[in-house]
């Protein structure tokens, strides 16, 4: 097996979402404490520049994990600015995951 | 910035020996950023793989998609490319593969989805001539009435947009869905769970060899654009070569999304 040392804890939860029209977006995160945590997006989407992603993992880490849609969908607009280029993906649609994940997502 | 159109540029042709899956990743870097930088006229490269590979997109989790396991089993090398879109597998023969970099005056303008299907018209032309009817399908698959033929990536950088394209000549879908995860989320909206049934490969449709299909696509974008025979540089291939090592060989920038 290829070896996967570099990740201290494994996320245990996980949510999909495919954007009708758009890319596959997959949130996979821990809650410690009541809030978001080893929060990682991944999926088959364009993202520019692509240090985005991090700016993203970023914004909802630590995020009450109790947070409202609206809350957290604004808290990324904010991040990401006007010149983050996104295609098949939006800051919506990573919320859609973080919800799938929190509330439907076990193990995978 | 002043759009431009396909004939404002001397469009070159590189199609080299075939190539290591890390060193084509590489190229498309050195590539993108010399048409960026006014270093290199736009050009048009077609791939030739000197082995099997997957190519993750660049956002992908690695351990999601790909079943490590079975791709050493396989034999086959596991990439993650600069471009955002899906993974690929590649057999040598099996695909066509190819890339443009493009000035970004040529998708002045343009959205996201018409600078995708603007970029592959002369390709669904060269398709027309081969006798298939195919057309684009948004966001970024080239398709036809037997099913999917292609998907494209496009990424920016400073005054280029570089636009690549897999095509399925051909398929061991059997062995592709043993080393890809494909989830069902993401084939929710394709009307079809089958992975393998979603592609209806070029060899199937057409008749023709792989090779014959290239020689159409080039005559097709010649006649359509201009296309000069060119060849890399040494000094490009130094620094793809410095970069596929460096860079695109590493358990770094492959698990940079475990």
């Amino acid at each position: 097996m290829h070896s996967m040392k570099g990740m201290q804890t494994a996320a245990s939860m996980h949510g999909e979402y495919k954007v009708p029209g758009g890319k596959l977006v997959v949130i996979d995160l821990n809650v410690r404490d009541g809030r978001l945590a080893n929060v990682r997006l991944s999926g088959d989407f364009f993202l520019e520049p692509d240090s985005a992603l991090q700016t993203i993992n970023a914004t909802l880490e630590d995020q009450p994990s109790d947070i409202g849609e609206m809350a957290l969908t604004l808290a990324l607009h904010k991040a990401l600015g006007p010149d983050v280029l996104m295609y098949g993906i939006s800051p919506e649609a990573v919320t859609v995951a973080v919800h799938r994940a929190l509330h439907e997502g076990g193990t995978t | 910035m002043m759009p431009s159109d396909w004939r404002d540029h001397d469009w070159q042709l590189i199609h080299t020996s075939p190539q290591d899956p890390a060193l084509h990743m590489a190229l498309d870097d050195v590539l993108t950023h010399e048409v960026g930088a006014g270093h290199r006229s736009p050009t048009l490269r077609i791939w030739e793989w000197a082995s099997s590979a997957v190519v993750i997109g660049r956002f992908q989790s690695l351990r999601n998609e790909v079943d490590m396991a079975a791709a050493q089993r396989h034999g086959i090398e596991v990439v993650r490319r600069i471009s955002g879109g899906g993974a690929m597998f590649i057999e040598p023969g099996n695909t066509i593969t190819y890339s443009l970099y493009a000035p970004k005056s040529l998708v002045h303008g343009m959205s996201f989805q018409q600078a995708y299907a603007y970029l592959d018209t002369w390709v669904l032309e060269a398709l027309g001539e081969l006798g298939i009817k195919a057309w684009y399908q948004p966001l970024n698959d080239i398709t036809s009435e037997g099913g999917k033929i292609a998907g494209a990536a496009q990424v920016h950088r400073g005054n280029a947009v570089l636009h690549h394209v897999t095509m399925a000549y051909d398929i061991d879908a059997n062995k592709m869905l043993d080393v890809l995860r494909i989830g069902r989320e993401k084939l929710s909206d394709k009307g079809t769970l089958s992975a393998a049934k979603r592609v209806d490969p070029l060899r199937s449709q057409t008749g023709l060899p792989r090779e014959d299909v290239i020689t159409q696509m080039i005559a097709t974008f010649k006649r359509l654009h201009g296309l000069t025979d060119s060849e890399l540089g040494n000094d490009e291939l130094r620094r793809a070569e410095a970069l596929a090592k460096e860079r695109f060989s590493s358990v770094q920038w492959l698990t940079d999304v475990p």
